[in-house]
C-alpha cells in the first residue's frame, strides 16, 4: 500500500512538472513607461524586414550593479525598441576577471554575444575577428563627433570595428600647496624638472617615506606614454619592437632617475597604507593617473591641485606632452548573425545623450565632444581634463600581445629600478623577449 | 521551444543517462566477476556495489579523467583559441625546459618556498602540537585559534588583510617589532642581522636564478643595514618570498592537528620505561616521540610539498601578480597566465604536466626514503 502511495505521488509530481513545462510562458509584467531620454533627432536607421523579430545579445563588463544595468534594461532598451520594434536586446554581465575567457569562448564556439564590451588594448588581440563596420558608419553624421584619440582604439586595418563607449584619460596632477612649500611656483614642464621636483617634494624619515614626491614609480603604462611623449613609438615600421630607440632608453632612464630622487635606496619603506585618494592625503605631491584614482572632483582639495598633460625634453625635438586615453568600447564580432541590427543598437547607445548618462555613472568621459554637457560641463576638473584630452590625447591602443608584453616589462623594469641590472641590459632583454613573443604569435616573420 | 520544457527534457535525459551508465558499469563488473569464476552471490553483490558507486565513477571519468586526457593531448599541440589545436610534438616541453626563462624563474621560486618554508611549517606545527598536548586549561580555545588560519590563509580577503599587516611603513607586524625593540633595545642589532642575512640569502638566490649577481654584490657592499631598515615584506623582491613563507607558517594549523592526533597515539608505557631508565626530556622526545610520530611527519611532508608547489593566490593577491620583479612568480601562477591571459592553452597544459611529474617524482623519492626514517608500530608487531 505504502509503495503504491509513493508511486502515485511520483507520477503526479512528474505530471505536474510536465504540465507546467508545457504551459505558455507567462507574459512579462507591464512596466511603467520609461522616461524618454532627450536626444537629438536620430538618423533614420535602415530597417530589417518588418516581419522578422531579432534578438541581439550585448556582453557588458563596464557597469555598476543596480545602476547601469537598470538604466540599460529599463530605459535604453524600451526607448530603442520604440524605434526598432523588431529588435530585442538582452544583456550578459561579466566581470574583468572572466572577460578574456568569456570572449575567447565566444570566438572558439563561433557564436555568442553580438556586441562585446572590450578594453582599450583589445583591438590588437581580436581585430581580425571583429566585423568591419566602415560601411555602416561612413554616412553616419554622429561619427564626426567622436574624438580622434578615442577612435584610435576601435580601428583595425583601416576599418572601425566598434564604437568607443567610455573614456578615461590619464594626466599628471600636482598639489600646488606642497609645491609652494618646497619652493616651486609652477608644475614641471620638462623631464629634468619632474625629477628635481620629485626629489624636492619627498620626505624620508626613519628609513620610510613620509611623503612621496611622485607616484607611481614603476608603471609600465606610463613608460609607454613617456615614449610617446618623447616622440617615439613602441613599434618600428616593420612591426618589430622599438626598445632599442633613443626614446625608449631616455624614458626608462627618466623613470629610474625619478625613482632615485624619491627613494634614496631600495631599503626605504614605501608609503603607509591609507584610505582614500593619495593626493588628498598629503602623502603624495604629484601623481599620474585618471580621475578614478584622484580625489572626487567635488572635493575642495582640487583648488590646490593642478592638472597638466606632462612635459617635454629639450634633447628630443619631437617631444610633446601626451595624455594617454583609455577607451573601453563596444565591438561587433564577425560571427554575429545580426550585424546590421547590432550596429543600430550601437548607434543608439552611441548617441550624445546616452553616452553622457552612461559615463556619468562612472565619472568618466563620453568619447564624443557633443556629449560633454551636464556633469562634464558643470565640473571644472572634468572640463579641464577634457580639454587636455582633446588637445593632447593619444589612445592606448594597438598594444600587441598585451598580456605577455606587460609581463616582460613587469619583469625587466623592476630589475633595472632596483639596480639588479643596468639600463642597456634591460632594454636588450625587453627588445629580445618582446620580439620573440611577436614572432611566436605570428606577427613577425 | 519552451525553456521550461527544454530544461525538463535535459533533466530527464541526465537522469536516464546516469541510470543507463550505472547499469552498464555494473553489468561490466558483474561480467568480469563471472569470468573470474565467482559465484552468483558474489556477482550480485558486485553488480549492486558498482551500480550505486557508478554515478560518482562516471562523473569522475567525464569531469576529471576526460579533461586530464584532453590536457595531455593539448600539451603536445599549439592551441590558441579560436584556432583548433595543431600538433607540435614535444615543442612545448622543450621550450619550457630549455629556453623559457620565466618558467625557470617560476620553478625556482616554487622550490625556494618549498625548501625553506615547509621545514619551518613542520617545526612550528610540531612545537604547537607539543604545547597543546600538555593538557593545559583552555586547550580547546587554543586549538581553535591555531586552526582558524587554516580556513582563512589563502582566502583572498585574508590575503588583502595580510597586505595591510605586512606594509613596511605602518603595517602591524613592523609596528610590533618597533614596539618590542623600544622596550628591549638590544633586539635592534638582532633585527639588523636578521634583515641583512635575509637580504643576502635572497640576493644570492636571485643571482643563481638569473645568472647575474649584481644585487648580491650590492647587498654585500652595503654591509649591515642601518637601525632604521625594517623588513620590506611584499614591497621588495628580497622579502616577498619570506613574506609568503611567514603566512604559510602562520597557517600550519592543519599540520598541528595531525601532529596532535599522532602524539595522542604514542603509547605512554614507552615514556614510563624511559623515565625508569633515566631519560631526560630531550632524549624522550628524540628517542620516543619523534620516531613514533614519524608517520605524521611523513604525511605532512608529502602533503606540504604537493600544496606548496601549487601556490597561486599569494602571487595573485598578496604580491600583485607575481611581483616585485617576478620574485613571487610561481609555477601555478605562470600556468594560469599562460592559459587564460596569454591564450597559450597547449603551453599551459604542458606546464601543468611538468608540474605533475615533478610532484610525482618528489613524492616517489619521499616514499622510497621513508623506509629509512618512518616507523610504523605495526611493523614491529
Amino acid at each position: 500500500m505504502r509503495s503504491k502511495v509513493w508511486i502515485l505521488a511520483t507520477v503526479v509530481s512528474a505530471l505536474a512538472i510536465l504540465l507546467s513545462a508545457c504551459a505558455k510562458p507567462t507574459p512579462a509584467p507591464t512596466q511603467p513607461p520609461a522616461p524618454q531620454p532627450t536626444q537629438p533627432p536620430a538618423p533614420q536607421p535602415t530597417q530589417p524586414p518588418a516581419a522578422e523579430k531579432v534578438t541581439i545579445q550585448v556582453m557588458v563588463v563596464d557597469y555598476i550593479p543596480d545602476k547601469t544595468d537598470k538604466w540599460l534594461e529599463e530605459e535604453v532598451v524600451p526607448a530603442f525598441q520604440k524605434e526598432h520594434p523588431n529588435i530585442n536586446v538582452e544583456f550578459v554581465y561579466v566581470n574583468w576577471g572572466t572577460l578574456d575567457e568569456t570572449v575567447q569562448g565566444y570566438f572558439a564556439a563561433g557564436e555568442g554575444a553580438d556586441i562585446l564590451n572590450l578594453g582599450s588594448e583589445y583591438v590588437a588581440e581580436y581585430g581580425d575577428r571583429l566585423a568591419p563596420l566602415g560601411q555602416y558608419f561612413k554616412d553616419w553624421p554622429d561619427w564626426a563627433q567622436f574624438l580622434p584619440g578615442t577612435l584610435d582604439t576601435v580601428m583595425w586595418e583601416g576599418e572601425p570595428r566598434g564604437l568607443p563607449w567610455l573614456t578615461a584619460p590619464r594626466a599628471y596632477m600636482c598639489r600646488t600647496d606642497i609645491l609652494k612649500d618646497v619652493g616651486w611656483d609652477h608644475v614641471p614642464t620638462t623631464f629634468a624638472e619632474m625629477v628635481k621636483l620629485a626629489g624636492d617634494a619627498t620626505i624620508v624619515e626613519g628609513g620610510a617615506l613620509k611623503r612621496q614626491g611622485f607616484t607611481p614609480l614603476d608603471d609600465w603604462q606610463e613608460y609607454i606614454s613617456l615614449i610617446w611623449t618623447l616622440g617615439g613609438s613602441i613599434y618600428k615600421d616593420d612591426g618589430s619592437p622599438n626598445f632599442d630607440s633613443p626614446e625608449a632608453k631616455a624614458a626608462l632612464q627618466f623613470m629610474y632617475d625619478r625613482r632615485r630622487a624619491v627613494l634614496p635606496n631600495e631599503q626605504t619603506a614605501g608609503l603607509p597604507e591609507t584610505t582614500g585618494a593619495l593626493l588628498a592625503s598629503d602623502l603624495v605631491a604629484c601623481q599620474w593617473g585618471n580621475l578614478w584614482g584622484a580625489p572626487a572632483t567635488s572635493d575642495p582639495i582640487w583648488e590646490k591641485i593642478e592638472l597638466f598633460p606632462g612635459f617635454t625634453h629639450p634633447d628630443f625635438p619631437k617631444s610633446k606632452p601626451v595624455v594617454q586615453v583609455f577607451n573601453d568600447w563596444l565591438a561587433i564580432p564577425a560571427y554575429s548573425k545580426h550585424i546590421p541590427e547590432a550596429v543600430e543598437f550601437l548607434k543608439f547607445l552611441g548617441s550624445a545623450e546616452n553616452l553622457n548618462t552612461y559615463n556619468s555613472h562612472f565619472g568618466s568621459f563620453p568619447p564624443r565632444k557633443d556629449a560633454w554637457f551636464g556633469y562634464v560641463e558643470k565640473d571644472t576638473v572634468m572640463k579641464k581634463m577634457g580639454e587636455l584630452m582633446s588637445q593632447y590625447g593619444v589612445g592606448f591602443a594597438d598594444i600587441r600581445e598585451t598580456a605577455q608584453f606587460r609581463d616582460v616589462l613587469m619583469a625587466e623594469m623592476p630589475l633595472y629600478f632596483t639596480d639588479a641590472q643596468d639600463l642597456d641590459t634591460t632594454l636588450k632583454n625587453i627588445q629580445e623577449k618582446y620580439t620573440q613573443i611577436l614572432r611566436d604569435a605570428g606577427r613577425l616573420p | 521551444m519552451n525553456p521550461k520544457l527544454y530544461t525538463f527534457l535535459w533533466a530527464v535525459a541526465t537522469v536516464i543517462f546516469i541510470i543507463l551508465s550505472s547499469l552498464a558499469v555494473a553489468s561490466v563488473a558483474k561480467l568480469i566477476a563471472r569470468w573470474r569464476g565467482k559465484n552468483q552471490l558474489y556477482q550480485s553483490r558486485t553488480f549492486a556495489g558498482y551500480f550505486f558507486a557508478s554515478p560518482w565513477i562516471v562523473g569522475y571519468i567525464i569531469f576529471v579523467i576526460g579533461p586530464t586526457l584532453a590536457s595531455l593531448y593539448w600539451s603536445f599541440t599549439r592551441f590558441k583559441l579560436p584556432e583548433p589545436p595543431v600538433w607540435v610534438g614535444l615543442q612545448n616541453y622543450i621550450q619550457l625546459l630549455t629556453t623559457d626563462d620565466q618558467f625557470r624563474v617560476s620553478i625556482l621560486n616554487s622550490i625556494y618556498v618549498t625548501l625553506f618554508g615547509l621545514p619551518l611549517q613542520l617545526a612550528t606545527a610540531l612545537v604547537l602540537a607539543l604545547l597543546l598536548y600538555r593538557r593545559l586549561p583552555g586547550e580547546q580555545v587554543f586549538r581553535m585559534i591555531y586552526y582558524l588560519p587554516v580556513m582563512l590563509a589563502a582566502n583572498s580577503a585574508m590575503l588583502i588583510t595580510w597586505r595591510l599587516v605586512l606594509n613596511p611603513n605602518n603595517g602591524i607586524l613592523n609596528t610590533l617589532i618597533r614596539m618590542v625593540e623600544s622596550v628591549f633595545p638590544f633586539l635592534v642589532p638582532v633585527r639588523q642581522v636578521v634583515v641583512w642575512f635575509t637580504e643576502l640569502t635572497n640576493a644570492a638566490f636571485l643571482g643563481l636564478q638569473r645568472g647575474d649577481f649584481n644585487l648580491l654584490q650590492q647587498t654585500v657592499a652595503r654591509g649591515l643595514p642601518g637601525p632604521d631598515v625594517m623588513p620590506l615584506w611584499h614591497q621588495s623582491q628580497l622579502w616577498s618570498k619570506p613574506a609568503i613563507i611567514f603566512i604559510g607558517v602562520w597557517s600550519c594549523g592543519a599540520m598541528m592537528m595531525i601532529y596532535l592526533a599522532a602524539l595522542c597515539s604514542v603509547p605512554t608505557h614507552l615514556y614510563e620505561a624511559a623515565l625508569v631508565d633515566g631519560a631526560n626530556g630531550w632524549q624522550r622526545f628524540w628517542r620516543i616521540t619523534f620516531p613514533m610520530i614519524s608517520p605524521a611527519t611523513f604525511y605532512n611532508l608529502v602533503v606540504g610539498i604537493i600544496a606548496t608547489l601549487q601556490i597561486f593566490e599569494q602571487s595573485y593577491v598578496l604580491t600583485d601578480n607575481g611581483g616585485p620583479a617576478q620574485s613571487t612568480y610561481f609555477v601555478a601562477y605562470y600556468l594560469w597566465r599562460s592559459t587564460f591571459r596569454f591564450n597559450k592553452i597547449g603551453y599551459g597544459a604542458a606546464m601543468s604536466w611538468i608540474l605533475l611529474v615533478l610532484i610525482l617524482v618528489l613524492t616517489l623519492i619521499q616514499f622510497r626514503l621513508a623506509n629509512r626514517w618512518v616507523y610504523y608500530e605495526y611493523e614491529e608487531a
